[in-house]
């Protein structure tokens, strides 16, 4: 048999995982145009499920894969056409990563419904701590510099909407940190539904 | 909930000198236009950077209105940018509206951050816009290429990214014709709470995700069939060439953004 070198490169990289990959990139660049606003939040965080072919892609084929997943999706968000000159697809794919990373370690260690069940709440709280943090200290300081105006400016859009925004820290705490929150349950829920759904085909494919 | 804009990606075909230059002439272009419009600090700069895209646009025999387009989305951000630097910036006072006061200073600032933020979107959909996603995409791989040395898998990320451009339009028919043939079926994807909305779309996302991977596996399948063994000794039906029109292009692009990078 010929030696096939794409099939020796690790698992991510099989003929057969790579068209995988790039089908799930592909349907989280579709769920991406289905997004919905959230009430009581600034209208900048909306909720889209773009993660969910990302945590199918690490349950199935590591968290190597989700993670490239998510690469993948905002890359290919930046080529067809970004209106936030990439800092956006940045931002979305850091805690995308956040997320499904800790999600599939879990998993990977426990593959069983309690691996699911904690997975999910580590990933939940993980990814909206490290929303909050790289929010507050790189995200929005540079869309101010980037525009020009100071960072009251979204602190005062955010209050507008949410009378427990006073600064930057409360902003980050009363507003980034719960729609991170509320994005990760309804992220976990949808993808373990569909997980649950799909989970015997997995042998077929 | 629907979809805001069924057509995806900005690309439009052309046959001008901007069309056929090498995507990697363009990629490297536009970053350095995005290094030029940080660094300038004056009018004259901006005035010159400006001067510097309309030629591109003129180049691109695009109609002005497609690029104009593309400034749409931003027009509130723009809106805010402007009036805000225009009334919260200290200094010598120009006009006095009730309690609001527009300085010099202001102004000055004002239109300067509203010039960068439009330049740099006008500048960037250039790119997009005269580019295929394709073409980018094997641009990309190319300009990776010597970073596979410290193991950035170029060809594989190009060519997960192909197969996903490739299914995109496939997948938003198909996300759409699951989506009638559900709410044929009474299912409702616009009413309900947030969780409510979110499991709603339970039933789309289980049969796009089963079609999703019936088609890999068969287009994996097909391309083994075909010898597909990754990205080594792997030729190329279009290869990329780099040829005079973008040793001239990339030139003048290095030595204007020097020389308007550096004196304003």
């Amino acid at each position: 048999m010929i030696r096939n070198p794409s099939q020796s490169k690790g698992a991510m990289f099989a003929t057969s995982s790579m068209v995988k990959i790039g089908m799930l990139a592909g349907i989280g660049m579709v769920l991406m145009l289905l997004d919905f606003p959230l009430p009581l939040f600034p209208s900048f965080l909306q909720i889209d499920l773009s993660d969910v072919p990302a945590v199918i892609g690490a349950f199935s084929m590591g968290p190597a894969a989700g993670v490239m997943i998510e690469l993948l999706k905002n890359l290919l968000k930046i080529i067809v056409g970004s209106n936030t000159g990439g800092v956006g697809e940045l931002a979305n794919f850091l805690v995308g990563a956040g997320y499904v990373l800790p999600l599939a370690l879990v998993y990977q260690r426990w593959p069983n419904r309690q691996g699911v069940l904690w997975g999910s709440i580590t990933a939940t709280v993980g990814a909206a701590v490290f929303a909050g943090v790289l929010n507050y200290f790189i995200f929005i300081p540079a869309y101010a510099v980037v525009l020009g105006f100071p960072v009251e400016v979204f602190v005062d859009t955010a209050a507008l909407v949410n009378s427990a925004v006073v600064d930057l820290r409360t902003m980050v705490i009363f507003a980034i940190v719960p729609f991170n929150l509320i994005k990760g349950v309804i992220i976990a829920v949808a993808s373990l539904t569909v997980h649950r759904v799909l989970r015997p085909l997995w042998d077929k494919f | 909930m629907r979809f805001k804009n069924l057509t995806i990606g900005q690309h439009i075909p052309g046959d001008s000198v901007i069309h056929r230059l090498d995507p990697r002439t363009k990629i490297l272009g536009t970053t350095m236009l995005i290094v030029l419009l940080f660094s300038v600090n004056g009018f004259i700069g901006y005035g010159l950077a400006a001067l510097a895209i309309a030629a591109v646009i003129q180049a691109s025999e695009l109609p002005w209105r497609y690029v104009l387009r593309g400034l749409r989305p931003l027009m509130v951000i723009l809106i805010l940018t402007v009036s805000l630097n225009l009334f919260m910036t200290e200094g010598e006072p120009l006009l006095r509206i009730w309690f609001l006061t527009v300085t010099k200073e202001g102004l000055l600032r004002g239109l300067m951050m509203g010039a960068r933020l439009v330049l740099l979107i006008a500048g960037t959909s250039m790119l997009t816009l005269t580019t295929s996603p394709i073409q980018l995409t094997d641009g990309i791989e190319t300009l990776l290429n010597p970073a596979r040395k410290i193991g950035v898998p170029a060809h594989e990320l190009a060519m997960m990214m192909t197969i996903a451009l490739r299914f995109i339009p496939t997948l938003l028919e198909e996300t759409e014709k699951i989506m009638k043939a559900q709410m044929a079926r009474g299912a409702d994807f616009q009413s309900g709470n947030l969780m409510q909305r979110a499991k709603n779309l339970i039933p789309l996302l289980v049969p796009l995700f089963v079609n999703a991977f019936r088609r890999a596996d068969d287009l994996a399948i097909a391309m083994e069939a075909r010898g597909y063994r990754g990205g080594e000794g792997r030729t190329k039906f279009r290869e990329l060439r780099f040829g005079r029109i973008d040793a001239a292009a990339i030139t003048i692009v290095i030595a204007f953004t020097v020389v308007v990078g550096f004196f304003f």
